[in-house]
C-alpha cells in the first residue's frame, strides 16, 4: 500500500528541528483560487495512507 | 468639484477652491476611487487579492469565507488528554497540541507570514468561552465542517465553558435581561467577546528563549524555597500556584516557537521545490530565516520585528483565545528597529520607503484577518472584519514630542493603501511635529475616517490617576504613563512590558442610556422590544410629579443596569483565572514571570470603564422633558407616554414640539447645563461608584461602534422626538445626527463642557470636502485642533466624505469600492455598511466654516 512517504509533498523533519520525531514530515501543498497561490503545511507521518493528493 | 461658498476672514476672502488642481476635473461622486496609490506593484496587488473577511447585516460579505474546524478540535482533543492536570497545564498543553499541529498558510507575494486557521479564508472557533457563539455558526452557511464533528465539540464544551462555570451565580431574571441586549450588553461569559494589549516589548526586545530561561530559573528557585527548612506552610504552598504557572509560560513558549520554526521550514520548502522566480526565491529563503530566529531571539532588525509581532499579535489575539484589538504604541515599539535599519543600516538595511512597504503589508495582513466573533458581534460591527485600533504619537516621559519617522512611515502607508483597517488613533499634543502633523491630515482629508484623534494630556493624567487604585501598589510610574495606547476604539490603556490590560472583563462592554430611559418611563417594563421587566419597579411616568422624581428614577434603574453589568464581568474575570489562564501571555510579561502568575489574574494597573451607547438619546430627551412638561408645561408626562406609546402617531405636533426642544450640541446653556450633569452626576459620578476587581473605579467611555444602529432598532420612540427603531447617536457624546446646526465650533463648546468621572467620550464630526481639500484645509484643521486640545475634549474623528459620493455609492456599489467613512471608533467600506447605517452616515451634519467658526479658531492664514 502506497504511504505518505512515497509521496512528492511529504518532506521529512530534519532531525535538528524542534518537532522532530521518527517518521514525521511536513505534508505541503499548492493551491490556487481566484484569489490566487497559496501553499498549506500539516505535520502528517510517513507511514500514513496516501490521500487524493497523492503524486509520486 | 463641489465649491465651498468662500468666507471671509480678517479682511482676506477665502475661496476653497481643491489644492491640487487636477482634482477640479475628478466628479465629486467618485473622488475615493482616485487616492488609492500603493507604494509598490506588490502591494497593489496584495490589495486586489485581499480576503477581505467583512460582515454586512451580520453575513460575510465574501461568500467564500467560512469557519474552520482545526483549533477546535485541536484544543479539545488536549482538553480530553490533559484531565487531571492543573488548569493552567492543561492550558499551555491545548496551546501547544493548536501549535504542533495546525496547518500553516504562506501566501503568494506576502511577506509577513502566519495565518490562524487552516485555510486562507477561514477563521476559527473558541467553543471554551462559550458554545452559544458555535451555535449560531453551526446553524449558518458559514458552520465548521464536518458540522457533525463541530456540534460534539460544542456540546463537549458546553459543561467546560465560561458561560457554563458563571452563570450559576446570577439570578436567571437578571441574566434573561442582559440577553436582551437592549439595556445592557449581554455578559461577557456568554458572549466571548474580549480584547487585550500584548506586552509585544518583552518579545521583540528579549526573545522567547530568554522567557523560558527566566521561568525555569523561577521554576528552580521554587523548587529550592519549598525545600527549605523548617518548613512553612503558610507560605511555601504559595509557590504550588505559582511553578504551575511557570511551567505551563515555559510549555507555551516553546510551543510557539516551535510553530514559528514551522513557518520557516514551510517557506525553504516552497523556495527550493515550488517557487520559479528567483527573486522571490531569495526572498522565501529570508522569511525563512526570519522565522527561525524569531520570535526564539531578540528582534536585530525591522523586518524580524514585524514578523515577532505578527506572530504574537496571532497568538495572543486569535489562537491562544480570542480577542479584538490591534493594540499598541507601534510607532515607539518599532522605532528602534526601524533605527538599526534604516539609519544605522547596520542589519536588514532598507530605505524610509521600503519601511512604507512593509507598513503597507501589514496593514494588508490584518484587512485579511477574520474573527469567529458570534452574530451578535459581527451585526454591531458592520462593514468591518472586527475592531482593529493602533496608537502613534505623543509625548515622551519627559513631554517631548514622540513622533518619529516610524510614525511617519505607518501614516505614509495608511494613506497610499486604502484599508479600512487597522484603524489608527494619534495621540496629539501641541509638542507634535507638523510633519507628521500634515501626515495625520492627509489621511483624514482623504476621508479614512482615522486616525481617530486622542488627547494626550488627558491621556497621561488618567494612566497616573488609575495608578493610584493599583492593589499591588504598582501601577502605571509617571514614566510609563506615557506609554498609554487605546486598548480598543476608545479607552486609553498602557502598553509596554508590563501592566498592560490582559481581558476585556477589566474594561469594555455596553449598557443604553436610552432604553433606561425608555423604561424609567414605564415602570422599568419594556414595552417596545423585549416586552418583559428590564429593571427594578421605579413607577410610571404618570407618577413623576417633579423632574427630580424622573431623574432619581432614571437613577435607580441606571445603578441595577450598571452594577450588574459589572458584576458580571467580575465575576467572568473570576473564572478566566481558574479557567481561562494565557500562558503565553503570561509569559511575555514582566509582572506574571516575576510573580508567577496567569495574565488574567493579576492587575497592576487597573483600567476599568464601561461604554454607554446612546446617551445623547437619553440627554436630549431629558432636556425635552424638562423644558415641555416640568418647567413650560405644555404637556403632561401622560400625554407624552401615550405619544410615545403610538410612535407620535396623531401626536404630529408634539413631537414637532419635543424635537425643536434644545439639542446638545449647540452651546446651548439650557440644553448643555442639564447634559453636562447628566454626564457627570449620572453615566459617569453613579459608575464611578462601582469598584471593579482591580480596585479602580469604573468610569464610562462613551463610544458606539455600530451599537448604535442595533440598539437604535430595539430603542422605542424618545422624548427627543426620535420614532422608535431610529438611530441612536453616533458616539459618546456626538451631536445627535443632524441637530447640531451651529457650526463646529459650537459643537466644540458643547462637548468640551462635560469633565468630570469620564474616562472617554467619542465625538463623530464630519467635515467640509471642499475645505478640507483646499489649500487651507491644513492650517483650519491645525487650527481645529490646536482649540479642540485647549478645551480639554479628549477625543475627535472625522468624515470628510461628500454626500454626493455616498449616494453615487449607494446606487452603484461596484463602482465606489474604494469609499471609506468612519462609523463610529472603527472605518468602513461604505459599501460594506446596510443601507440602513448608510444612512445614519449620510444624515449626519456636513460641518462648515463660517468667519465667526475661524476666528474662533484663531485660523491665521
Amino acid at each position: 500500500m502506497e504511504t505518505c512517504k512515497g509521496c512528492k509533498y511529504f518532506f521529512a523533519i530534519p532531525e535538528d528541528a524542534d518537532d522532530y520525531e521518527d517518521g514525521k514530515g511536513d505534508c505541503v501543498k499548492q493551491k490556487t483560487d481566484e484569489k490566487g497561490k497559496f501553499w498549506l503545511s500539516k505535520p502528517i507521518f510517513e507511514s500514513g495512507p496516501r490521500c487524493e493528493a497523492f503524486s509520486a | 468639484m463641489n465649491i465651498h461658498a468662500d468666507v471671509e476672514h480678517r479682511g482676506k476672502v477665502l475661496k476653497f477652491t481643491p489644492e491640487n488642481d487636477a482634482e477640479l476635473n475628478i466628479p465629486d461622486d467618485e473622488l475615493h476611487e482616485h487616492l488609492f496609490r500603493p507604494s509598490t506593484d506588490r502591494t497593489r496587488r496584495l490589495k486586489e487579492r485581499c480576503r477581505w473577511k467583512h460582515a454586512s447585516a451580520g453575513e460575510f460579505i465574501n461568500k467564500d469565507v467560512t469557519a474552520g474546524i482545526e483549533r477546535m478540535r485541536l484544543l479539545t482533543e488536549a482538553h480530553k488528554k490533559s484531565d487531571g492536570k492543573p488548569e493552567v497545564i492543561r492550558r499551555a498543553l491545548g496551546l501547544k497540541n493548536i501549535l504542533d499541529n495546525c496547518t500553516l498558510v504562506v501566501q503568494e507575494d506576502e511577506f509577513i507570514v502566519g495565518y490562524h486557521a487552516e485555510d486562507p479564508n477561514m477563521f476559527p472557533l473558541y467553543p471554551e468561552l462559550t458554545p452559544l457563539a458555535v451555535d449560531d455558526y453551526l446553524m449558518s452557511d458559514y458552520a465548521p465542517q464536518p458540522v457533525k464533528e463541530a456540534a460534539e465539540i460544542n456540546e463537549y464544551w458546553r459543561p467546560h465553558s465560561l458561560l457554563a462555570k458563571c452563570q450559576g451565580y446570577f439570578d436567571p431574571t437578571d441574566l434573561q435581561r442582559m440577553f436582551q441586549v437592549s439595556s445592557m450588553e449581554a455578559p461577557a461569559f456568554a458572549t466571548g467577546y474580549n480584547s487585550i494589549v500584548p506586552p509585544y516589548e518583552t518579545v521583540l526586545e528579549d526573545g522567547l528563549l530568554e522567557r523560558i530561561r527566566l521561568a525555569e530559573e523561577n521554576i528552580a528557585h521554587a523548587r529550592a524555597e519549598m525545600e527549605k527548612t523548617p518548613w512553612d506552610g503558610t507560605k511555601g504552598l504559595d509557590w504550588i500556584d505559582k511553578i504551575d504557572n511557570w511551567t505551563a509560560m515555559v510549555i507555551a513558549c516553546k510551543a510557539v516557537i516551535g510553530w514559528a520554526r514551522r513557518h520557516a521550514r514551510l517557506c525553504r520548502i516552497i523556495a527550493e521545490n515550488f517557487e520559479t522566480d528567483p527573486k522571490r526565491r531569495e526572498e522565501l529563503l529570508e522569511i525563512a530565516d526570519i522565522c527561525h530566529r524569531v520570535p526564539a531571539e531578540p528582534c536585530r532588525g525591522i523586518k524580524d520585528a514585524f514578523q515577532a509581532k505578527w506572530f504574537t499579535y496571532l497568538i495572543c489575539h486569535a489562537i491562544e483565545r480570542y480577542a479584538s484589538g490591534y493594540a499598541q504604541l507601534e510607532d515607539r515599539l518599532l522605532w528602534p528597529y526601524y533605527q538599526i535599519s534604516v539609519h544605522d543600516r547596520s542589519f536588514q538595511p532598507m530605505s524610509h520607503e521600503e519601511v512604507v512597504e512593509l507598513v503597507e503589508m501589514e496593514r494588508l495582513k490584518v484587512a485579511e484577518h477574520g474573527a469567529g466573533k458570534s452574530r451578535a458581534y459581527r451585526e454591531i460591527f458592520p462593514g468591518s472584519n472586527d475592531l482593529f485600533i493602533l496608537t502613534v504619537g505623543g509625548t515622551l516621559p519627559d513631554g517631548s514630542d514622540a513622533c518619529n519617522d516610524m510614525t511617519d512611515a505607518i501614516l505614509e502607508a495608511a494613506r497610499n493603501i486604502r484599508t479600512t483597517e487597522p484603524s489608527i488613533v494619534f495621540r496629539y499634543s501641541p509638542v507634535a511635529r507638523e510633519k507628521t502633523l500634515k501626515l495625520v491630515f492627509e489621511c483624514i482629508r482623504d476621508g479614512l475616517g482615522y486616525p481617530s484623534i486622542m488627547h494626550e494630556g488627558i491621556g497621561v493624567a488618567q494612566m497616573k490617576e488609575y495608578a493610584q487604585y493599583s492593589l499591588t501598589g504598582n501601577g502605571a510610574t509617571d514614566e510609563e504613563a506615557h506609554s498609554w495606547a487605546n486598548v480598543l476604539c476608545m479607552s486609553p490603556g498602557l502598553t509596554g512590558r508590563r501592566k498592560t490590560q490582559k481581558t476585556r472583563t477589566e474594561g469594555g462592554g455596553s449598557f443604553f442610556p436610552a432604553k433606561i430611559l425608555e423604561i424609567t418611563l414605564n415602570n422599568g417594563y419594556d414595552w417596545s422590544y423585549a416586552d418583559m421587566q428590564l429593571g427594578p419597579e421605579t413607577g410610571h411616568a404618570k407618577d413623576f410629579k417633579t423632574f427630580e422624581d424622573l431623574w432619581d428614577a432614571y437613577v435607580e434603574q441606571y445603578r441595577y443596569a450598571t452594577s450588574l453589568c459589572i458584576r458580571a464581568k467580575d465575576v467572568s474575570r473570576y473564572f478566566e483565572n481558574r479557567y481561562l489562564q494565557a500562558p503565553f501571555v503570561s509569559a511575555i510579561d514582566d509582572g506574571c514571570m516575576e510573580l508567577g502568575m496567569d495574565a488574567n489574574a493579576l492587575s497592576e494597573q487597573p483600567n476599568p470603564w464601561h461604554d454607554p451607547v446612546t446617551t445623547i438619546v437619553a440627554a436630549n430627551s431629558l432636556v425635552a422633558m424638562k423644558k415641555l412638561i416640568f418647567e413650560d408645561k405644555k404637556y403632561t408626562m401622560e400625554q407624552l407616554f401615550e405619544a410615545l406609546r403610538a410612535n407620535w402617531e396623531g401626536h404630529e405636533e408634539m413631537r414637532k414640539d419635543f424635537k425643536a426642544a434644545p439639542k446638545w450640541g449647540n452651546d446651548d446653556d439650557y440644553a448643555d447645563a442639564l447634559i453636562k450633569r447628566f454626564y457627570e452626576e449620572v453615566i459617569g459620578g453613579e459608575l464611578a461608584k462601582i469598584t471593579n476587581y482591580s480596585g479602580g473605579p469604573v468610569k464610562p467611555v462613551g463610544q458606539a461602534v455600530g451599537l448604535y444602529m442595533e440598539v437604535g432598532t430595539r430603542t422605542g420612540p424618545t422624548p427627543d422626538g426620535r420614532f422608535g427603531g431610529e438611530a441612536a447617536d453616533d458616539g459618546g457624546i456626538s451631536p445627535y445626527m443632524g441637530t447640531d446646526k451651529k457650526g463646529p465650533t459650537a459643537v466644540l463648546k458643547s462637548v468640551s463642557k462635560v469633565q468630570k468621572n469620564q474616562k472617554a467620550n467619542l465625538l463623530n464630526q464630519r467635515l467640509s470636502v471642499p475645505v478640507m481639500r483646499s489649500s487651507y484645509g491644513f492650517p483650519i484643521w491645525a487650527a481645529y485642533m490646536k482649540t479642540w486640545y485647549d478645551l480639554g475634549i479628549d477625543h475627535v474623528q472625522f468624515n470628510v466624505v461628500s454626500t454626493e459620493e455616498m449616494k453615487a455609492a449607494q446606487k452603484e456599489p461596484e463602482k465606489h469600492q474604494d469609499l471609506i467613512v468612519r462609523v463610529s471608533g472603527y472605518s468602513a467600506r461604505f459599501v460594506d455598511i446596510p443601507t440602513y447605517g448608510q444612512n445614519t452616515i449620510i444624515s449626519r451634519t456636513e460641518q462648515e466654516f463660517g468667519s465667526g467658526d475661524l476666528e474662533f479658531l484663531g485660523v491665521e492664514l
